[in-house]
């Protein structure tokens, strides 16, 4: 999973202490989430959105998506379930 | 710029306090282990009562090293969670797959020496070292 963690990190000028403060992990996790070692829990994600302000999608983003947002995992299986 | 307001009870405070905890009741558990092993021998002359108060003294500072750890997991946020149950889940493996033989050789004389259960704790507190520092290592 991608994500855009450090971008919006940047934008505010917060360090990885501070943002790792605010999300009550350690700075290591959210090291390891912005270089995309490690996929946050749905919870912690949740917390990242709130505490951004923003919708989860636009802050974590499925790789396997396209660009139009549809996924062709869902296509295959809507043509195996007709 | 938004600045952030930094948590008085946050996440490093926490799991300092918590590390502390656990590293008193892991120095009184060896003390007391110490206590029991040693204490017949040099301390009250195999005195059954003394024995069997050191016995006690060393299980319920034991639960509560355990209860310490449990603790100190809790407080894991979810990437160290992970390593520490990774590095567990090793040394869970390695001991089993490393005591078993062990048992067969020394009970078939094949050790040149008395295998002792302390042989295998030291294992398991190696094994779990590396482990936890190798997961740690690997995110960072």
């Amino acid at each position: 999973m991608k994500n855009r963690l450090k971008v919006l990190r940047a934008e505010r000028n917060w360090t990885q202490a501070e943002l790792a403060d605010a999300l009550d992990v350690s700075r290591q996790t959210v090291n390891a989430i912005e270089t995309g070692k490690f996929d946050p829990s749905l919870p912690l994600a949740f917390r990242a959105a709130r505490l951004f302000g923003m919708p989860i999608e636009e802050i974590f983003h499925d790789p396997a998506l396209d660009a139009d947002g549809s996924s062709p995992v869902t296509e295959i299986r809507k043509d195996t379930y007709v | 710029m938004n600045q952030l307001k930094l948590q008085e009870n946050g996440y490093q405070s926490r799991i300092r306090t918590s590390s502390m905890r656990l590293a008193r009741w892991n120095g009184a558990w060896v003390a007391a282990s110490a206590l029991m092993a040693f204490g017949p021998k040099f301390i009250w002359n195999k005195d059954v009562l003394f024995t069997l108060l050191a016995v006690g003294l060393n299980v319920a500072v034991g639960v509560s090293l355990i209860l310490a750890s449990k603790k100190y997991v809790e407080e894991l946020d979810e990437l160290q969670r992970k390593v520490y149950f990774n590095a567990l889940a090793i040394t869970v493996g390695v001991a089993i797959v490393a005591g078993i033989p062990y048992s067969v050789l020394n009970t078939y004389g094949v050790l040149p020496f008395h295998a002792d259960v302390g042989h295998l704790v030291i294992l398991m507190g190696l094994t779990f070292w590396v482990a936890h520092q190798y997961g740690t290592r690997r995110y960072r």
